[in-house]
């Protein structure tokens, strides 16, 4: 099977400091992964770069067979990208606010209110539809975004912390999202720093640290020879280990003299 | 500069803690506002601008600063210079008035730092006084430039002591405008609901400039100039209730001689008005000042409670049906919808742009009343010559004004969208934006005008509001053109202007200017009106081709400058 999306060689710098390092990589139809990193390991900018957010750096991307740079134009209308704040004109109705970013996709009005309706139904905010956004809470407005991010259907999704303020019913509901979109055949890249949840929903895991990967399987490969969690595994590669003495460290900080 | 400005403003620091404020808090609070106002981003995804060019725009503000300051010194040619100088502070009073309203009335109510102020342990005077003091440095920057040419000129006048009184008048003036508005606005505040705090404010602001507008417009006009060159003092003995008066009354400290009885003592209040304005505002109306801030956007909806009519509706909405009559490519019909919304909401667009409606009849009126006759002469007059040209070109004001802040928005980050989505020309969404102001602000305005002046100059009088609608439109399309080539609501507003582009806009105001006249010129040649007519409407065509098809590049390019 092609991949749907190859990278290689994929490197960027802000001035004079490199964010990615050569990052190669193969992500086939129809999976999961799970990009997580620790905090400026570079991952949004991964991020920005698949979704044509970022048009400047090093080396190739090609998505579908096409690459990045030459149509980005086309890539984009694959993807739905839900970003991680919940950046959102919050002056507008969700259904306004769909309707917008619908005719950004080319989208017909019965299109865009047919599944602006459905989707934001299943999300229990229909209710909500004609209300401005600027009083609503921070799940409120990514369930919005998420639901925006897939109004066009796109077959390759990328998530940046998509479930950042949703309550319970709601991770469980993207979560089975997640697989029934993956069982449709379409293509998930799902950043997060929540490891129970990328453990559960990944098929691949691709660790990344100061800009380089440093570890690309599935979970089953990489707890190989172990019983550790993801989160213990996702430490002991991008760290010293000694969190817990860090820990000790930073409490002391207000045991000692001479410290009000 | 700034760190000049901030040690001024923490001068009396001593009052600012009997005030009931912490100073290290406040003074941090202050240094971290400028520093962020420093690296402000300048729009969705692009970096600060280049410091050289800022520096350069800054500059070009203080130059612009100073030539009005000198305009301002007109009356010091007033020899009673007592009176003089309450001229000069009235004209300085006015402005900073009216720059407080449209300006910075949101500093107050900003809602940005909730999240990392309120839940700190800044108490509400502190949290008042930093955004107070915060205001009071911007306008530093502006009075200080313009306050040079009166300085000078006192200097020469009067010799040094003059020069070091200035200053302290000066400084007073500005606390004394600056803790009157926000004076103001804490009292509402602290009598509306929250909810409705901020329509109150903004339909208060919006009434507030245009009645400042046409004071300061139409107020000189009830004044006879000649009694100011055979000047006597009790024509103007009124004046000493004005603030701008008792400022100007520090003077007779220094000896000069007070016409009017009282002017001794009034000179104290020009120090204890300001103290009063001050004690008020941040003792007896700061208190709950961060509940009603924290409260002022927390209303939330719980989902699914709310019921609201979901059935499908039937027929489409009437911008909806706009969008689809005026646009062709689905980008510009996203560009139209989410401009038509977003000004409807908007706070800070509708306070920027409404106010423009009325500053067009006021300035007309006071430009036709510049030979100072009867206003019975003047309507008579009226009809006998084209000053209904002036009306019709005085609309760019309004085009203009709300295109400027079609581009700007405080959530500029929510562009991210435009960048995500396939987009292939910017240029198609940026236009969809531009036919949404044109057909939402500036049609129906300019259709009012067009029934007045037809009713008053008859109906020959529809070729010239024809002509004049399609060079507006043009002036409207070049400026955006060359100046504004951003996306609806993706930059975010800017203190400063850029140096490249006052220099831009300036220019093509000269040569659109220059459209105005030839349409003057040609008021009694119908068939060379039609060629202009023709001629404008290619032009127009052209220009409008070139900025809807913008594209990602030239975006960006014109970004950085």
């Amino acid at each position: 099977m092609e991949p749907i999306i190859t990278i290689r060689q994929l490197s960027k710098k802000y001035g004079d400091k490199a964010v990615l390092n050569n990052i190669n990589l193969d992500v086939y139809p129809g999976q999961i992964i799970g990009y997580i990193g620790p905090n400026g390991a570079g991952k949004s900018t991964t991020v920005k770069i698949l979704t044509g957010i970022i048009q400047e750096y090093t080396g190739e991307v090609m998505v579908a067979g096409k690459v990045l740079k030459d149509n980005v134009l086309e890539i984009k209308k694959m993807i739905g990208y839900i970003p991680e704040l919940a950046e959102i004109y919050d002056l507008l109705t969700p259904r306004e606010y769909l309707t917008f970013v619908g005719k950004l996709y080319h989208l017909s009005d019965e299109v865009i209110e047919d599944r602006s309706r459905k989707m934001l139904d299943s999300f229990g905010l229909l209710g909500n539809i004609d209300q401005r956004m600027d009083s609503f809470s921070k799940g409120m407005k990514q369930k919005v975004l998420i639901t925006s991010g897939l109004l066009h259907n796109p077959s390759i999704i990328i998530l940046d912390e998509p479930l950042s303020g949703l309550d319970a019913n709601a991770v469980i509901m993207v979560k089975e999202l997640l697989q029934v979109m993956k069982q449709e055949g379409k293509t998930i890249f799902y950043c997060s720093h929540m490891m129970d949840v990328v453990e559960k929903v990944s098929d691949r895991i691709v660790l990344i640290d100061k800009g380089s990967i440093i570890a690309n399987a599935t979970i089953s490969e990489l707890k190989q020879d172990t019983n550790e969690s993801l989160e213990q595994i996702f430490a002991k590669l991008t760290s010293d280990g000694s969190q817990s003495q860090k820990a000790d460290e930073f409490a002391s900080v207000f045991s000692q003299k001479n410290n009000e | 500069m700034n760190k000049l400005f901030l040690k001024l403003a923490m001068l009396p620091s001593g009052l600012w803690k009997s005030m009931g404020a912490d100073v290290e808090q406040l003074k941090a609070i202050l240094k971290v506002r400028l520093t962020l106002d420093d690296r402000k981003p300048l729009s969705f995804g692009r970096q600060q601008r280049v410091k050289k060019d800022r520096k350069y725009g800054s500059l070009l503000n203080i130059f612009l600063s100073f030539i009005m300051g000198i305009l301002y010194t007109l009356p010091l040619a007033i020899p009673d210079r007592i009176f003089s100088l309450a001229f000069y502070f009235t004209l300085f009073l006015f402005m900073l008035t009216f720059m407080l309203i449209t300006d910075f009335s949101n500093v107050l109510f900003d809602a940005r730092d909730k999240y990392t102020l309120l839940p700190r342990p800044v108490n509400d005077r502190t949290l008042v006084l930093s955004r107070l003091l915060y205001v009071f440095i911007y306008l530093l920057r502006i009075v200080f430039p313009m306050s040079i040419a009166g300085w000078v000129i006192l200097g020469i006048m009067d010799g040094w002591k003059s020069v070091v009184l200035f200053p302290l008048p000066l400084v007073l003036m500005v606390f004394m405008a600056l803790f009157f508005v926000n004076g103001i606005y804490l009292l509402l505040l602290r009598l509306a609901k929250p909810g409705r705090f901020k329509e109150i404010i903004n339909y208060f602001q919006i009434i507030f400039s245009i009645l400042f507008f046409a004071c300061a417009y139409l107020l000189p006009r009830l004044f006879d100039a000649r009694r100011l060159v055979n000047f006597n003092i009790h024509d103007f003995a009124s004046m000493r209730w004005l603030p701008s008066y008792w400022l100007a009354a520090c003077w007779s400290w220094l000896g000069f001689p007070a016409g009017l009885p009282g002017t001794v003592w009034l000179s104290s209040l020009a120090v204890l008005f300001p103290l009063i304005c001050l004690f008020i505002t941040v003792r007896w109306l700061s208190p709950q000042f961060a509940d009603k801030i924290g409260e002022m956007d927390s209303i939330e909806p719980s989902e699914q409670k709310i019921a609201v009519k979901t059935t499908s509706r039937s027929g489409k909405k009437f911008y909806k049906k706009l969008a689809d009559i005026f646009n062709r490519s689905d980008a510009a019909k996203a560009g139209f919808i989410i401009t038509w919304l977003q000004t409807s909401r908007s706070r800070s667009f509708k306070m920027r742009v409404y106010p423009t409606f009325a500053y067009v009849p006021v300035y007309f009126f006071y430009l036709l009343t510049t030979k100072r006759e009867p206003l019975n002469n003047v309507w008579h007059g009226l009809k006998e010559n084209p000053s209904y040209l002036l009306l019709l070109y005085l609309c760019s004001f309004v085009l203009m004004q709300a295109l400027t802040y079609l581009t700007m928005s405080d959530q500029y980050k929510a562009a991210w969208i435009y960048y995500a989505s396939p987009l292939v020309t910017p240029g198609k969404v940026m236009s969809g934006g531009f036919k949404a102001i044109w057909v939402k602000y500036f049609i129906p305005f300019f259709a009012v005008l067009g029934i007045f002046i037809v009713s008053v100059w008859g109906i020959s009088a529809i070729i010239d509001v024809v002509l004049a609608l399609i060079n507006v439109t043009l002036f409207s399309a070049c400026i955006m053109r060359i100046g504004f080539r951003h996306l609806p609501f993706s930059i975010i507003e800017q203190t400063k202007q850029g140096g490249v582009r006052i220099i831009k806009v300036f220019i093509s105001m000269i040569v659109v200017g220059g459209l105005g006249f030839g349409h003057y010129m040609a008021i009694h040649m119908f068939w060379l009106k039609l060629v202009f007519l023709l001629l404008s409407g290619g032009l127009l065509w052209l220009v409008w081709d070139s900025y809807a098809n913008t594209s990602w590049e030239s975006m960006i390019k014109s970004e950085l400058e």
